[in-house]
């Protein structure tokens, strides 16, 4: 199927759905005619008629009018959804569902037998682009879906295949992983704070810091050990601080956010 | 070439031991002196062949690259003495730790104009021909002085030339070294034990492991964070393993232990320049170590053993 002639729909139209169609129309993927967003109340869907877009307040015409369908509800508003749009869903359809916790087995079982079905995590940044989404297929989803999944969403950031297992990792390391490297930018900067620079300048550069250097973990492909250590004169700055940091067992300590994530993830997932 | 060393005990024997062993030296053309002739090291030497004596000037008379392998704040007392029948042909190449190449050829220069003088931080594994060596060469110790010292300790491990002033951070990381491994041994040994094995076997598997580890890490062009990693499979054994390692502060406590000893080091260079230490004082305190690396003592394991004052409980006044 031609990335041009797709017709794109989202069951839910907020931060989430909004950040993916963001990616889509910033990439030239899909015109933004193509694209039809449904939501219970306007509210979220003012920004998406800005953008272009069509919306309207019916599940259902988003599943008559287009062929991938992104489900973007809450988990738990998401069955009622399912109920709803089942008789309209058909074998050319592709189905992609952002919603947390909800298993493919789930979504197979209350959508019609064979429906292509994948499962998608993304996290809050797709929504200026620099997103790590992972997706995972159902058994009714192909090659074919999997490839055109994955070339639109890399218009979003980072989208790689995944077996469904790893969703809940993905959630503990990048979904709630966000959460994390405020967590770190806000303690830089408040360090910073401490030293003397002022709270507004100091974020700045706290955030630039992350971004060059996850910039260039991304291009080096270099192991962040071999990073670190390049930074790292001996006697140096960085070396003690660094110093600090271990004492403070951080490592340890990030290993158990991630860790807590992934088992809530599981826990909260049905079945 | 002959050597000496004036100092019978764990360094100059593992140096000697392993100098044989790799064939640069015969046990003859080796000397060693002590006046305590009671060191386990010593009959260890004797047996090797090398020559002993109780006379420090007759190991200074017979070499031509004389090691000074005595405890720092020995080191002032053992120049003095052998002072003046150093002479320009000797390389004297110092062992100690924290002792500078400017305070031993400041106190050498007394007697000699141009004391050729090499200083040296090495370990115990030398024994074993896989030591790490480093030295710096004095004001008047030529290239070739350096290079031959550099061969001698080349033929028991790794050897490298380094500025005087990393010599501290040295001792910190590989002169101290084998006694933090020795400690991780002991524990991954424990570990095995606690899960069934049996305790050599253990320690076998154990040694093994670092071992491998170690040479994996020197054979390869990768960081020992790739390495690491490439060990971890998700979610299996070892990254669980990792991840009580990273909450006890694993990596922290190497830190704390490397800056620690290099401190120490630093410390105990300080003090001896000042040298505050009273010849019968050294005496004293040299002997009383002695007795308290005697197994028929117990002493307390959490009391530090300190050259400067005698806090062990059970040690005699003499």
């Amino acid at each position: 199927m031609e990335a041009v002639e797709l017709r794109v729909g989202f069951v839910g139209a907020g931060r989430m759905a909004g950040g993916l169609a963001r990616g889509l129309l910033r990439a030239g993927k899909v015109p933004a005619s193509s694209i039809l967003a449904s939501a219970p109340s306007d509210k979220n869907l003012d920004a998406w008629r800005e953008s272009g877009c069509r919306t309207t307040h019916c599940n259902l015409e988003v599943l008559q009018e287009s062929t991938l369908v992104f489900l973007a509800t809450k988990p738990h508003i998401l069955p009622g959804v399912l109920q709803e749009i089942r008789p309209a869903v058909g074998s050319h359809h592709i189905v992609v569902s952002l919603v947390a916790g909800v298993t493919l087995q789930t979504l197979q079982r209350l959508l019609p037998a064979g429906t292509k079905v994948l499962r998608l995590m993304p996290n809050l940044p797709c929504v200026v682009q620099a997103g790590a989404m992972v997706f995972a297929r159902g058994s009714g989803a192909g090659d074919g879906e999997a490839a055109l999944l994955k070339s639109l969403l890399s218009s979003c950031g980072l989208c790689e295949e995944v077996p469904e297992s790893y969703i809940n990792i993905h959630t503990g390391l990048s979904g709630s992983g966000v959460a994390y490297v405020y967590l770190f930018a806000e303690a830089l900067a408040e360090g910073a704070v401490k030293m003397g620079m002022p709270g507004s300048l100091a974020s700045r550069i706290a955030a630039q810091t992350l971004l060059g250097a996850a910039k260039m973990m991304l291009e080096s492909g270099e192991h962040p050990a071999k990073l670190r250590g390049d930074v790292c004169t001996p006697g140096g700055t960085t070396i003690h601080a660094l110093h600090q940091l271990e004492k403070g067992a951080l490592r340890a300590t990030v290993m158990n956010a991630v860790e807590a994530a992934t088992n809530r993830a599981r826990d909260m997932a049905e079945d | 070439m002959s050597v000496g060393f004036i100092g019978a005990g764990q360094l100059a024997f593992a140096l000697a031991r392993g100098f044989t062993a790799a064939g640069v030296l015969a046990a003859h053309k080796i000397t060693a002196s002590s006046p305590d002739t009671d060191l386990p090291t010593v009959s260890g030497l004797r047996k090797m062949g090398v020559n002993f004596t109780v006379s420090n000037k007759d190991t200074v008379k017979s070499s031509d690259v004389l090691f000074l392998a005595v405890k720092p704040p020995i080191i002032p007392f053992i120049l003095e003495e052998v002072g003046p029948d150093i002479e320009a042909r000797h390389i004297v190449v110092s062992c100690a730790a924290g002792v500078t190449i400017s305070s031993i050829e400041k106190k050498l220069s007394t007697f000699c104009p141009t004391p050729k003088v090499i200083r040296c931080m090495t370990n115990t594994p030398v024994i074993v021909r896989e030591g790490a060596t480093v030295y710096a060469t004095g004001t008047h110790a030529d290239v070739e002085d350096g290079k031959l010292v550099e061969q001698l300790m080349a033929s028991v491990g790794f050897c490298t030339e380094v500025e005087e002033d990393l010599i501290d951070a040295v001792t910190g990381l590989s002169g101290s070294g084998p006694a933090y491994a020795f400690t991780a041994l002991d524990a991954l040994a424990d570990g095995g034990v606690k899960m069934g094995l049996p305790r050599r076997l253990a320690v076998r598997l154990g040694a093994q492991a670092l071992l491998g580890a170690a040479k994996m890490l020197l054979e390869s062009e990768q960081h020992p964070g790739q390495l690491k990693d490439n060990v971890c499979s998700p979610g299996g054994a070892t990254i669980h393993a990792l991840h009580f390692l990273e909450s006890g502060g694993f990596r922290s406590l190497l830190i704390n232990a490397v800056e620690a000893s290099c401190i120490r080091t630093r410390e105990l260079q300080h003090l001896a320049d000042q040298e505050k230490i009273s010849p019968a004082a050294i005496k004293k305190t040299l002997l009383d170590k002695v007795k308290l690396e005697s197994p028929s003592l117990s002493v307390a394991s959490a009391s530090k053993v300190s050259l400067f004052t005698n806090k062990s409980p059970s040690s005699k006044n003499d």
